[in-house]
């Protein structure tokens, strides 16, 4: 059994309309694994039976749409971005900040909130007294927002890479899943954007976190993400991208600068007319 | 006094949890037609108590096919190859182990958790025990049951008798 | 480096052992506390030890306290794997000298994201 060409064109199509993510030829069995589960709980005989019922059926699209993309995420992905957030931009970034004493973080995709929430425990333990910080969570999936403003995870999520210090300090048990402290809670804000779209107002941010999402886009889509993200970094703010977006030949807009085991992207500012021009503050 | 047991909602998760984590996610389980029962072939049962501050026991039963399929997702073997009775009770057992512990987790606490009691057939549950929760699931095709049990512990405390006379 | 995997279970053994040979440790497996002790006795000093809580003769509770207390195994990194999931749990596990817990169930990759915290994530796997 495996899926129609036709069928999988059609789920192509509205991945792709809808998130501007890629499911290109061969990746049929992805479809295919992704959307099972979904066909056989609507009691669908098989996956075409399932996609026909998606034509017609608003509902069962969000969820098709949820399922294929890819939220595969967890927490202190990767340890050595989180590393060079504790070590260096964090330190750099509260230089920067001693006037206002305020730091802000753009977590962009940010799935579920593993990333988010990371970043926040590591606030709550180095950010200096007196000091308050922001981190803006977005997502295209509103799925996913809904369960970062939830906090609650079960027990597989809260095993992959989660301390068992973190465990135990900052979460507290609600049935069979785990939800965050009100604390980190109130440190993230959730809000829906299209990364492929026009942004919405934003503020500008002294680190962005733009991890495993830019690998889902063709070329064009990413040098446009990476032009409009550039925009929203404060000057001497850093972009973290993924470790195997690294390599992406980024334009002369972007300094690249090794901290650690991670590469780290800063803006270049542009020269002109907005290259003076204070950033504007949106509400968030 | 009112039994307590996990919420459904809390011991599907538990389930589900335990079965994609194990024997993959591609089949998942589904809520049984009503009246299917677990059919007529040979059962495995497997069970382990939880004493403390709660009192219970927590079953699973699954037809042969579902026990061997497991056992041979959980030892990594090929599908058809040779099983001993010994390797199937032992991934039955850590099964329930699993569903068993968690279960403990949503329930006051603290309790211990008993190692697993593996059948093949039946397991007569004592008669000091009622049915808080039970699952009826599907699973690539085959039936499974997961029950709750909670012990009626009834307070021996002569003196509310004595207070009320 | 090499693994101590202590479970009753022989699928659960089976399954960390498949996680862990894959990253290129070699494994000794122990039924139950008394065992892998006795193995420790016997002059393997593991790296890594892979601990269930609940087992028959010597649980995985009194296995991290008798390591911790002796000297030899002070550089042993000791990790349970238990579906004890209470907060409480986790807390006395870490307090007595566990370094990491992951909660059954879990998917290889948990294993793998811990061993990645603990710096126990060996760099180049033996073709
Ligand atoms: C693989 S996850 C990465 C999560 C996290 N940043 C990390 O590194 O673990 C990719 C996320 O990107 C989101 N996404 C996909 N297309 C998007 C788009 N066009 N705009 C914003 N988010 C998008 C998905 O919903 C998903 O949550």
């Amino acid at each position: 059994m495996s899926i129609a060409e036709s069928s999988f064109h059609y789920v192509a199509d509205l991945v792709r309309r809808e998130t501007s993510m890629l499911y290109e030829q061969g990746k049929e069995y992805l479809v295919e694994a992704r959307l099972l589960p979904l066909a056989r709980e609507a009691g669908d005989s098989d996956v075409d039976v399932y996609v026909s019922r998606l034509m017609t059926d608003a509902a069962e699209r969000r969820k098709a749409i949820d399922a294929l993309t890819i939220n595969e995420t967890s927490w202190f992905r990767d340890n050595a971005p989180y590393q060079a957030f504790t070590d260096v931009l964090l330190p750099q970034a509260i230089a920067a900040r001693q006037a206002t004493r305020k730091i802000s973080i753009w977590s962009a995709a940010c799935s579920s909130g593993q990333e988010a929430y990371s970043l926040s425990m590591l606030l709550d333990q180095h950010l200096p007294l007196g000091w308050t910080a922001e981190i803006l969570a977005t997502d295209v999936s509103t799925a996913m927002l809904g369960r970062v403003k939830a906090g609650r995870y079960s027990q597989v999520e809260m095993n992959r890479g989660l301390p068992a210090t973190h465990l135990v300090r900052y979460f507290t048990r609600v049935g069979s899943e785990w939800e965050v402290s009100a604390d980190l809670r109130r440190i993230v804000t959730t809000q829906h954007l299209n990364l492929a779209t026009t942004f919405p107002p934003l503020p500008t941010f002294d680190i962005v976190f733009l991890r495993n999402v830019l690998i889902y886009f063709d070329l064009d889509t990413k040098r446009d993400i990476l032009r409009r993200v550039h925009a929203r970094v404060a000057p001497g703010g850093s972009l973290l991208l993924g470790s195997s977006e690294t390599t992406l030949d980024l334009t002369d807009s972007w300094e690249r600068e090794a901290v650690g085991r991670v590469q780290v992207h800063r803006p270049v500012p542009a020269a002109g007319a907005f290259g003076l021009t204070a950033p504007t503050r949106a509400a968030v | 006094m009112i039994l307590e047991g996990p919420t459904y909602t809390d011991l599907h998760a538990v389930v589900d949890e335990v079965w994609s984590a194990f024997l993959g996610p591609e089949d998942p389980l589904l809520p049984a037609l009503p009246d299917t029962g677990l059919g007529d072939g040979v059962t495995w049962s497997a069970a382990t108590s939880v004493t403390g501050a709660w009192n219970g026991v927590v079953t699973v039963e699954i037809p042969d096919v579902v026990a061997q399929t497991a056992t041979e997702r959980m030892l990594g073997l090929a599908p058809g190859e040779d099983l001993s009775t010994e390797d199937v009770a032992d991934a039955v057992g850590e099964l329930v182990n699993m569903i068993g512990g968690n279960v403990k987790s949503l329930m006051p606490g603290p309790s211990a958790l008993s190692l697993p009691l593996v059948a093949r057939g039946t397991i007569a549950s004592p008669s000091d025990l009622t049915e808080v929760s039970c699952l009826d699931l599907t699973w690539a095709g085959s039936p499974l049951r997961v029950s709750v049990l909670a012990r009626r512990d009834v307070p021996a405390r002569a003196t509310d008798k004595q207070e009320s006379a | 480096m090499h693994a101590l995997i202590i479970d009753d279970s022989r699928a659960m053994r089976s399954i960390l052992r498949r996680i862990v040979t894959d990253l290129g440790y070699d494994t000794t497996e122990a039924e139950h506390g008394q065992a892998a002790l006795d193995h420790m006795e016997g002059g393997l000093v593991p790296d890594l030890c892979l601990i269930d809580w609940n087992m028959p003769v010597m649980d995985g509770y009194q296995f991290v306290q008798r390591v911790r207390d002796d000297p030899r195994w002070r550089d042993v990194t000791l990790m349970m794997v238990t579906t004890e999931s209470e907060h409480g749990q986790i807390v006395r596990a870490l307090a007595a000298g566990a370094h990491e817990y992951v909660i059954k169930p879990f998917t290889p990759d948990a294993i793998v994201d811990k061993l990645e915290l603990l710096g126990l994530l060996v760099a180049e796997v033996p073709a």
